[in-house]
């Protein structure tokens, strides 16, 4: 058998294993339905449409300040629902009682029991000067046309020297990615570290490593656990952006679907990278309870890598997610920060491809060495400097 | 035949193994014994390849052994190892499949041996479920499911109640009738003696006596005699060439000689005592002979 086939074999059990694990569909699960409620409860919740307020209107004058604000309420994000009142005192009892938000009196006043809210007044405003503009033109005996076309000159085409952001949106994508991302990396590449443990504590190694190579059984782990860790994502990511788009909280954009793509690309990266480690991790103890000493530091690296693509989400373009976005353990999370929020370019995106891949290689070499001189070694926990000085082990 | 010529490991300033020498014919059930330390586990892995020898060289058909070599033998590790939360089925299909199974084969392998193993009713359980004996039969199982040409077992009797041992025992010779050859280690040094053909006998890392169990306890023999003489006065044998000591085993005279000496010498001198009912050398147990050899 060759090498690839011993690979393939190994990948394979992991993944059927893993897989038909509970704690794996458990896990599946629970990140579904989380991702399914993020995904969905802005665009019910928050997005419920604009506040809607009632206005009474008393008085001949009012009417025309009335419709020009309800027009006008658009631009404020509210919206204005006129009811004729009898009189100032009827509007009165009414505000008092809370079945108006504000009443326009006379075309001149604007009555509310207390403040009114800033978009509500704003708008009535824009209506009152728009109501008195056509007053004062009509009097000068423009036609409607003409009134019209005066007070509704073409408004200013907006242009940024930076590319547009729809903000919140990429905020919201970004920080989804990046939570992914971590939560991913950091699964899965315990799960290796569990995976060399349990092969070392129950003694199967030594089976194993009679029949197949140790590069051969760490690469099939590996590969099986990060094909499933991939798959998992796709599930995710697929259902999250599908239930996203369709109930409104992401409006469909070409670069939301592009952002998919760029973050199940740095998967693989960034989990070949700390994969390896956490391989090497497992292999330093025989039992799990000493796992946590050994890969602790790992995750140290992984959850500052996190909190520093936090930052980045809001400061994308910044001397610290310049930096993180170009070592090697930050970039898989900054990278697709900077890229989402519009900040990265496809030159600091290929140049982190080569650092991650270079440095890959290298950990994965001196992953594998530990693995090999430490995965036979039972009893107390493998010190790193003995792993990688040299075999005269048991 | 597997021979193992002059292996020697050390770990750090231990000799695990010193220059430790003996073959293993096919066809064979090859006992492997000596005292704990003595450096069985160390050469059993070496034979795996688990571990790298600091000199000397294992061959297989007269060939050195290579990777895809190894894959046809079977190991049983000391230190038990199955993955106990995979399903017996599975786990023995996959080890099948590791040493070079296509998946159909190591399907029908896997089903075969649980049924030989008497595990029928546990194919689908979990290894973490069964007992510490059918665990055990299912260990075997792990070694055997790709029809190895060599089994290498350590201490693959230890912890099985006496109907295991009758099971794999059995299993056992069968694979040797196929022309297998089998080579186990044990301190069961009866269970060795009845089941095996041939035995090795190893101290502080090397060969101290080898052969076939006969041979060894004939080799022995020669060196203990029984005799019975009707009427004999006592002491008759004092004094005779060559003899260490003497010792009463009811009517009749245990003899111990030295290496050197001529059992003839006793019986002229048990003929001149009176009258011989009997003569001959005391077959050792394999046990003795441990003793015997492997004493500092």
């Amino acid at each position: 058998m060759n090498p690839r086939g011993a690979i393939a074999l190994v990948a394979r059990r992991e993944i059927v294993e893993r897989g038909r694990q509970r704690s794996f569909v458990v896990s599946t699960v629970v990140t579904l339905v989380i991702i399914a409620l993020v995904a969905v409860l802005p665009g019910v919740i928050g997005g419920g449409g604009p506040e809607r307020y009632r206005v009474g209107v008393v008085g001949e004058a009012s009417p025309p300040v009335a419709e020009a604000a309800t027009a006008a309420a658009k631009r404020f994000e509210v919206e204005i629902e006129p009811q004729r009142v009898a009189d100032r005192a009827a509007a009165e009892r009414a505000l008092e009682a809370d079945d108006l938000d504000a009443a326009i009196i006379d075309g001149r006043t604007l009555l509310s029991r207390d403040s009114p809210p800033d978009e509500l007044e704003q708008a009535l405003q824009a209506g009152a000067q728009r109501a008195g503009s056509v007053s004062v033109l009509r009097e000068r005996g423009l036609s409607p046309t003409a009134i019209e076309r005066a007070l509704s000159p073409p408004a200013l085409a907006t242009r940024t020297l930076e590319e547009a952001g729809a903000g919140d949106e990429r905020r919201f994508v970004a920080l989804a990615a990046v939570l992914l991302l971590y939560v991913q990396l950091l699964t899965y590449g315990l799960w290796v570290a569990a995976g060399v443990v349990e092969e070392k504590a129950s003694r199967v190694v030594e089976i194993l490593l009679a029949a197949i190579r140790p590069r051969e059984l760490l690469a099939g782990k590996v590969i099986g656990l990060g094909l499933l860790g991939l798959a998992q994502l796709l599930l995710v990511v697929a259902v999250g952006a599908g239930l996203a788009l369709a109930s409104g909280t992401l409006e469909v954009e070409a670069s939301a679907l592009s952002t998919i793509g760029v973050v199940l690309l740095w998967f693989p990266l960034g989990y070949a990278l700390y994969a390896s480690m956490y391989a090497a991790a497992g292999a330093l103890v025989s039992r799990q309870e000493d796992l946590q000493s050994s890969s602790g530091p790992l995750t140290l690296i992984v959850i500052a890598s996190y909190l520093v693509s936090f930052q980045a989400i809001d400061d994308p373009s910044g001397g610290l997610a310049r930096i993180a976005s170009l070592v090697p353990f930050t970039a898989p999370l900054v990278q697709p920060v900077r890229l989402v929020t519009g900040e990265g370019s496809l030159v600091s995106a290929l140049a982190a491809v080569a650092i991650i891949a270079i440095t890959t290689l290298v950990i994965v070499r001196v992953a594998a060495t530990i693995y090999e001189r430490a995965v036979l070694r039972t009893g107390k926990p493998v010190r790193l400097r003995e792993a990688l000085r040299g075999p005269d082990g048991s | 035949m597997l021979e193992l010529e002059g292996l020697t490991r050390r770990y750090g300033s231990v000799t695990a193994l010193d220059g430790l020498s003996f073959n293993v014919p096919e066809g064979t059930m090859y006992g492997f014994v000596g005292p704990n330390g003595s450096g069985k586990t160390t050469a059993m892995r070496i034979v795996l390849g688990v571990l790298e020898p600091d000199s000397g060289a294992v061959r297989w058909r007269g060939a050195p052994i290579d990777a895809a070599g190894r894959r046809r033998f079977g190991y049983m590790p000391e230190e038990r190892g199955l993955y106990p939360k995979m399903r017996v089925a599975d786990q023995l299909a996959y080890m099948a499949r590791l040493h070079g199974f296509e998946a159909a084969a190591a399907g029908a392998s896997a089903d075969r041996l649980i049924e030989r193993l008497g595990l029928s009713e546990r194919g689908d359980a979990r290894v973490e479920e069964l007992s510490l004996g059918n665990q055990q039969r299912v260990q075997l199982g792990a070694a055997l499911a790709h029809e190895p040409e060599l089994l290498v077992l350590d201490e693959p009797f230890s912890g099985l109640d006496p109907d295991g041992v009758d099971v794999l025992a059995s299993v056992l010779r069968e694979r040797v009738d196929a022309g297998v050859a089998v080579v186990f280690s044990s301190h069961q040094l009866e269970l060795v003696e009845r089941l095996c053909d041939a035995v090795a006998i190893i101290a502080r890392g090397h060969l101290v006596a080898s052969g076939s169990v006969a041979e060894l306890r004939d080799r022995e023999a020669r060196r203990v005699l029984r005799v019975e003489v009707e009427g004999a006065p006592g002491g008759w044998a004092d004094g005779i060439d060559g003899v260490l000591g003497v010792e009463h085993d009811g009517d009749a005279l245990l003899v111990g000689l030295t290496e050197s000496a001529d059992d003839q010498l006793v019986l002229e001198a048990a003929r001149r005592a009176g009258r011989v009912r009997h003569f001959g050398p005391v077959r050792a147990t394999l046990a003795e002979v441990f003793r015997e050899t492997v004493a500092p």
